[in-house]
């Protein structure tokens, strides 16, 4: 097999060149960027790991300027697709993961590398390089360099992928293993590389054991930091629900909740409610749980005489967030807020933003293990 | 609806105040974990003296106060806590350009309570529904929440000098307190012309409002300039002392608020490589250059008073000196840095008059081109005299007299409608001992130098030799570089947005205090003195250049040259 050098604007780059996704950090000031450009490209089908390894500094080589010699790198993330792919973009979710990484560029860097194991296939290793270019958000600083790997492991080497993935990832700085649709197997050696597990519990919702599901993922999280996307995207919820008990006036009816009525889909809804059981020391029948499109936590409490109401809803049809405090008394808090960006995006910089481990949520998730 | 109900729930987390489910290593609020709602201590880590908190919510502000369990594992976000925000001049460009927007954009991040409200003092006739108009065109796209807080404010047209203004503010803020529930927390934003400080926080005092109400905080926010000279400086400080200590009162310079400018204490204070560095040992000199590339615009009236020493260098460069020269701080706590940054401010030499034309260098720009645009000089700008005597430009070169810096000279240069905006601190390191390689081999070498960004691109810059690739041996300056937007995702908030924040969150350490004002003002005081005694004259400079001749000059005579930024 012969490599194919690919000059920029490929297919590939075509389609992620125009990403223009809003970076997290509470909808800052910072508007539109223009999306990273691929610089240059390489892929083999049938390639040896030192060809692959030979390419990345080529890429640099190649690219026209002095810039390219530069990397800037923050981090390693490794992206390990689900289930075999018949070519090296075959993962529909994978390649929308590898996009994602893709627009965080310009502000966190990073090494990304596709792993794409086929286990059942004939012995292989298909893989392509892409070096990108971002440019600095304000227009004023220098133009950010990084490299993007994809690697099809077809073949019992598919089953030892951190033999694969070992010789890419760079010194010194942290791996981050990021499993986009399906959730980490713990006796996978491949976790052996990582510094810090991103995972997504809505991907486990269908799941007939969600008990388990939280479990397995608690029990990860006590050897390494585990960063959940789904928590990552409940946050907004989490501030506005805490911020209607910063009042001194309201702050008493924490220790007097009666009921948390707790809607969404499954995998939100066991978790914000494991969150607030957890942290309210509420029992389960305390609880009430139901189905819905949207997040919706409701709080009934009482502090001596008087009863309050506290709600974090979005209303049918509205763009906002309302955070509401009523009470028996008449005094009522209104807040409204945008509704948060829930794009793959921008969890993801949520996640890699901060790499540890977060008490809280293991809380969360050990209290909603007992109610899935 | 699949109500969690019935025995299935932990079988022991019902130990009110003991723990949450047990048997897990992960337990909800098990043993060794952070207690639940109902176990909770009461009171958390206490904030300023007046019981400010609002870090992330945790603080247990007052002290029978529950913890507010819910905000827990959200510490990495700043909020601020329940309260009034009073603007004085609520009609003016600042609020208008600056606080507005800024106040639009902490909503928007999520870091403003939902028991806030804003109260607009002005003497400019206005109703409520008039100030939230004037809220919502400040913000032509705000966000959702910003509707809600202009639903909670107020407008009240009033004269600074009497007494109604503020018998009414007061009975307003007291309905706040009852309807919205704002807790007595009170932050007073003078965003006036300096004039009126002094009578403002008088007139606070004299209705009672200085005091915190109800257990709540009362805090006193000024913007520079304080004070024309040391003299009127300190007239203000004993006026505002009058009716608010110390410890309300927060002086903004938004330079402090500016993210690259408190990165100079990350730099130097979270890593083990530059700090053994920073010192007279190794420092051959350091250069700081705050450069603008725009004129007076529209503020020739105020500039013609003010002049770059007074704008600039008294307060901006004092800053970012000052935290450059430091030592380190016991604790990175407002008090810990302030102290501090004070004692650095103490050790810098106090220039004698007759010493001023000899280490200082006053300009004023002409016409000249500017980014290919062909700009006035500053006599003929609107608002200014024909004949001023204000200096546009400064050049100094200070001293410091303490073991870390004896010996190295400090060059500070500020200016008007110089080639390129940029504000950078650099330390020039010593030349090698003895260089190893033959002369015609290190031609591009230059002492390695440390510069910290602070803007525009914001970062940090170490240059370094490196060798040529090739046979010959030949070294040659390299940089290696650190830029601040290409690590990190957070969005820097702007610095009206941090200061605010800290403000209604009682965090004073990005803020002035009393004795640094009058340390800054002491060094400048003695340049101001003589240039009023005609002790130096204006030299002129071509719009678009560096500065006059004068101030490459104060470098040569040592032996040295201004950097490129």
């Amino acid at each position: 097999m012969t490599p194919a050098v690919e000059s920029p604007g490929t297919p590939a780059a075509e389609g992620t060149a125009g990403t223009r996704d809003r970076l997290a950090g509470g909808g800052g000031t910072s508007g539109e960027d223009r999306g990273p450009q691929a610089v240059q490209s390489w892929s083999k089908q049938g390639a040896k790991l030192g060809e692959v390894l030979a390419a990345l500094p080529a890429l640099r080589r190649k690219a026209a300027g002095r810039e390219a010699g530069t990397r800037t790198a923050v981090m390693t993330i490794v992206l390990v697709s689900s289930g075999p792919a018949s070519s090296v973009d075959g993962d529909d979710e994978a390649q929308a993961a590898m996009s994602s990484v893709r627009s965080l560029g310009a502000h966190h860097p990073c090494r990304a590398i596709l792993l794409q194991p086929d286990p059942d296939a004939t012995p292989a290793i298909d893989a392509s390089a892409c070096l990108w270019r971002a440019e600095p958000r304000s227009g004023a600083g220098h133009p950010v360099f990084f490299e993007e790997l994809s690697i099809r492991v077809a073949g019992q080497a598919a089953s030892h992928l951190a033999s694969i993935v070992g010789p890419f990832v760079l010194a010194d700085l942290p791996v981050v293993i990021w499993f986009p649709a399906s959730l980490p197997d713990p006796a996978d050696p491949l976790l052996k590389l990582a510094s810090t597990l991103v995972v997504d519990t809505r991907n486990a919702a269908g799941q007939d054991d969600l008990g388990h599901v939280y479990r397995t993922l608690l029990d990860l999280s006590s050897t390494r930091p585990v960063v959940d996307l789904s928590w990552v995207r409940l946050q907004p919820w989490r501030e506005l629900l805490a911020g209607l008990f910063e009042p001194e006036h309201n702050r008493h009816f924490l220790e007097g909740v009666r009921l948390a009525s707790v809607k969404g889909k499954p995998g939100p809804r066991y978790i914000l409610a494991g969150w607030l059981m957890a942290q309210l020391d509420l029992r389960a029948r305390e609880l009430s749980l139901a189905d819905a499109k949207h997040v919706e936590i409701t709080l009934s409490a009482e502090a001596g005489e008087e009863e309050g109401t506290f709600e974090v809803k979005r209303d049918e049809g509205s763009r906002a967030v309302w955070a509401r405090a009523s009470f028996s008394g008449g005094l009522c808090h209104n807040q409204a807020l945008p509704l948060p960006d829930s794009s793959l995006t921008t969890a993801l910089a949520g996640a890699v933003s901060y790499l540890r481990a977060d008490r809280t949520w293991e809380r969360a998730l050990s209290a909603a293990a007992t109610l899935a | 609806m699949n109500g969690a109900g019935g025995a299935g729930g932990p079988a022991s987390a019902r130990s009110r105040g003991v723990g949450g489910p047990a048997g897990d290593k992960h337990g909800a609020g098990g043993a060794g974990g952070p207690a639940s709602a109902r176990s909770r201590g009461v009171g958390g880590p206490a904030g300023d003296k007046q019981g400010a908190g609002g870090a992330g919510g945790q603080a247990g502000d007052k002290n029978s106060l529950p913890r507010n369990v819910l905000a827990e594992g959200l510490e990495t976000v700043r909020r601020a806590p329940p309260g009034a925000l009073v603007v004085f001049g609520a009609s003016g460009d600042l609020t208008h350009r600056k606080l507005l927007p800024a106040l639009e954009q902490l909503s928007r991040r999520r870091l403003l309570p939902a028991a806030f409200g804003i109260v607009g003092v002005a003497r400019t006739e206005m109703s409520d529904d008039g100030f939230r108009d004037l809220m919502a065109s400040a913000v032509p796209d705000a966000g959702p929440g910003w509707a809600e807080i202009i639903k909670n404010s107020y407008y009240i047209t009033g004269d600074y000098s009497h007494p109604d203004t503020f018998s009414a503010l007061q009975k307003k803020l007291s309905e706040l307190d009852e309807s919205l529930g704002t807790g007595g927390n009170r932050t007073f934003y003078l965003a006036t012309v300096p004039d009126v400080f002094g009578e403002v926080a008088l007139a606070l005092g004299k209705v009672g409002l200085n005091k915190p109400a109800g257990g709540g905080t009362a805090r006193l926010v000024i913007e520079k300039p304080f004070g024309h000279d040391r003299e009127t400086a300190r007239e203000l400080d004993a006026t505002l002392h009058q009716v608010f200590d110390e410890d309300q009162i927060y002086r903004i310079d938004h330079y402090l608020g500016k993210e690259t400018v408190q990165n100079v204490l990350a730099l130097r204070f979270a890593n083990a490589i530059f700090e053994p560095l920073w010192n007279r040992n190794y420092v051959d000199h350091v250069q700081v250059t705050v450069a603008e590339t725009v004129g007076v615009e529209k503020r020739g009236n105020f500039y013609e008073k003010a002049g770059a020493l007074r704008d600039i260098v008294q307060n901006h460069v004092m800053q970012v000196l000052s935290l450059t020269l430091m030592e380190p701080p016991g604790s990175v706590d407002a008090e810990g840095i302030r102290g501090e940054k004070v004692k650095a401010l103490r050790s810098v030499v106090v220039p004698a008059e007759r010493d001023v034309p000899n280490i200082a260098v006053r300009g004023q720009y002409d016409s000249g081109w500017v980014e290919g645009n062909a700009v006035p000089g500053y006599r003929q700008e609107e608002g200014v005299s024909k004949d001023s005597q204000t200096e546009t430009y400064v050049a100094l070169r200070l001293t410091v007299d303490n073991w870390r810096w004896a010996g190295v000279p400090i060059y500070v240069r500020t200016g008007k409608r110089l080639p390129k905006r940029v504000t950078e601190v650099a330390l020039q390191f010593k030349e090698v001992p003895h260089l190893a390689f033959p002369k015609e081999a290190a031609l591009g070498l230059n002492p390695n130098a440390l510069v910290m960004r602070i803007q525009p691109d914001e970062g940090v810059t170490l240059r370094f030799g490196a060798k040529v690739p090739g046979q010959a041996f030949v070294v040659r300056d390299v940089l290696m570089d650190f830029s601040y937007g290409a690590a990190f995702l957070e969005e820097p908030p702007d610095a009206y947005e941090r200061l605010l924040l800290d403000a209604m969150a009682g965090d004073p350490t990005l803020f002035i205090r009393s004795d640094e004002v009058d340390t800054a003002w002491g060094i400048v005081q003695p340049l101001l003195d003589a240039w009023s005694a005609g002790a130096a004259p204006l030299a002129g400079y071509a719009a678009g250049s560096w500065g006059p001749r004068a101030a490459d000059a104060l470098l040569e005579r040592d032996g040295r040259q201004w950097r490129a930024p």
